[in-house]
């Protein structure tokens, strides 16, 4: 290599929770935990909040492995040293299960199909029975969240066995298993959301809903990335392996994957637009004619790709972090307005409602997620240490 | 091409490392219109031969921002002014019909003004420098200093070359 880059200082300490950070998780989880008990007096308010908020993390977690599984397919050379952080949040994968479980208590006063009275009074619904009823639901979320917990252990284990062994086997093994996944991921993934999601309006269908979920789920994690590294490169633990030139690369992606939710978005509404069937109409009419949720349509249209695809666009401003902080904490905050976009209407009679137990879902629900990631990134090394390609990672290098 | 080529003075390097050194020494020399040619892209190249920013990037979003523009116009203009026709029941200026008309128009125009910037900005279809090595599309790596670059002197050049690891030096004529 050229000479400036031969006195490269490379480090990697383990990685301590500063106490600021501990007391905000805390705080949050404690805020989570008291929204929870004060909803439960009015469960009709809580659990559309515990929906919205379970579905945001479950793809943040979900997001982590499907990255490391594309980079292990891939046989990604300069993403080695930023695989750990996206390992990482997979660390949410269990904490699914769990909040996952808490959800079937709800289940009534979510699904109209989880209703006997809605099922008897509405056919096209009681047709549907055959798949959306309670027992089958349970069996599915339990039989998605135990394939992801499986392809987790392996591929994340895996990789952190090789920070022992070195071997180049276990490199090897998680391509085939990363293939695995992402042919379970797809087609869980896309049932799962038109389970959680879909299915709250049981009459109306789109055959591309689990791939505008999915465009949701990758833009917002790969947003997640780039925040951690930042975070990792201000923060003393680790010098020299991840550098802006990772976090060029991983906004890189972000930007592309802005283009590519707005691209499905608009291939669902614009098909749906076109055909004016009113089985299909019905999901945007509830989302245009109230004043409230033309608004927040028209804002996830400007912020969730307009602004961000215009500030991703120049060169300098990827590698400008305060810039990448800025416009991933935008994407981050998008992504909780799609999925309260695509929950909401259907509760209150069509009202915006927004209020406490909103943020207490979320702030609860991110507590667990940042306290799943930092003890994680405490318990092993944020970097995978002695992965055979971690040259590349470390020489990486963006052109013009 | 009638034009004729410009001849130089090039030094032969068969280990990449030493090139990229040598591409640095000479631009830090003063040297401006130098060339270094290898086989592969070479990391750090473009910044030790103090290459800039290409300007093409500027061409496609100029270009891309007139064809989203240009296919808006025109959609609106065909079915809302000229020629109006009911299609459907939909207003004649339907804006998500016309999106995938617009979004091609602006890739269109993006795409191909790249392509374009890039051969005026490369001067292709001409090839400067001449042919002076074979080997060097397959295991050398070349610096080609034209004859009419500041400080040009063959006898320095070779010396330099030599200095610097390098395996062969020759004279380029002009053709």
């Amino acid at each position: 290599m050229a000479g400036s880059q031969h006195k490269l200082e490379l480090k990697v300490e383990k990685f301590v929770a500063s106490a600021n950070l501990k007391t905000a998780m805390w705080v949050l989880i404690a805020l989570g935990v008291l929204s929870f008990i004060i909803g439960l007096r009015s469960p009709e308010r809580l659990w559309p909040a515990y929906l919205t908020a379970f579905f945001y993390f479950s793809c943040l977690g979900l997001g982590g492995l499907f990255f490391t599984a594309i980079q292990h397919i891939a046989k990604a050379g300069w993403s080695t040293s930023i695989r750990r952080l996206s390992e990482s949040m997979t660390s949410f994968i269990p904490y699914i299960l769990v909040t996952g479980l808490i959800l079937l208590i709800g289940m009534h006063y979510l699904f109209p199909w989880a209703n006997e009275e809605v099922v008897k009074s509405v056919p096209l619904v009681a047709a549907k029975t055959g798949y959306l009823n309670v027992g089958f639901f349970a069996v599915r979320l339990l039989l998605f969240c135990v394939g992801w917990l499986a392809f987790r252990y392996f591929i994340v284990g895996n990789s952190l066995k090789q920070d022992q062994s070195g071997d180049v086997n276990l490199t090897h093994k998680n391509v085939g298993l990363s293939v695995g996944f992402i042919l379970f991921f797809s087609i869980s993934f896309t049932l799962f959301s038109m389970d959680l999601l879909m299915s709250l309006l049981p009459t109306w269908y789109s055959t591309i809903f689990g791939i505008y979920t999915f465009a949701g789920l990758f833009q917002s994690s790969l947003a997640f990335l780039a925040l951690m590294i930042i975070f990792m490169q201000r923060s003393n633990f680790v010098k020299g392996y991840i550098t802006v030139e990772h976090l060029h690369d991983v906004v890189k992606f972000l930007k592309g994957f802005t283009v590519f939710w707005a691209y499905i978005a608009f291939s669902q509404y614009m098909l749906i637009w076109y055909a004016n069937i009113p089985e299909e109409t019905e999901y945007y009419l509830m989302r245009s004619q109230n004043s409230g949720w033309i608004m927040i349509s028209m804002a996830l249209l400007i912020f969730r790709f307009i602004v961000p695809f215009l500030a991703l666009l120049p060169r300098g401003l990827k590698r400008n972090e305060n810039h990448v902080i800025l416009v991933s904490s935008l994407i981050l905050i998008m992504q909780y307005v799609d999925i309260y976009w695509m929950v909401y209407p259907n509760f209150f009679h069509g009202h915006v409602t927004f209020g406490f137990i909103e943020v207490g879902m979320f702030a609860g629900f991110a507590g667990m997620f940042l306290y799943s990631v930092s003890s994680f990134l405490s318990k092993n090394s944020i970097v995978a240490i002695k992965d055979p390609r971690l040259h590349e990672a470390v020489n990486h290098h963006v052109t013009y | 091409m009638a034009k004729k080529r410009i001849g130089g003075y090039a030094g032969i390097w068969t280990d990449e490392h030493l090139v990229v050194e040598a591409a640095r020494k000479v631009h830090s020399m003063g040297f401006s219109k130098f060339d270094a040619i290898s086989p592969y892209p070479i990391h750090g190249m473009e910044e030790a031969c103090g290459i800039k920013r290409s300007m093409i990037p500027y061409v496609t979003f100029g270009a891309g921002t007139f064809g989203l523009l240009g296919g808006l116009w025109f959609t609106w203009w065909t079915s809302a002014v000229n020629w109006p026709i009911n299609v459907g029941g939909k207003p004649f200026f339907s804006l998500p019909a016309f999106i995938p008309i617009i979004f091609e128009l602006t890739i269109l125009f993006a795409a191909l003004s790249s392509v374009g910037a890039l051969f005026v900005l490369c001067k292709l279809p001409q090839v400067d420098p001449p042919v002076i090595d074979p080997d060097l599309t397959s295991h050398k790596f070349a610096i080609f200093i034209p004859e009419n670059d500041m400080g040009y002197d063959e006898t320095k050049l070779d010396q330099l070359f030599k200095s610097m690891g390098a395996i062969e030096t020759k004279k380029v004529a002009e053709f």
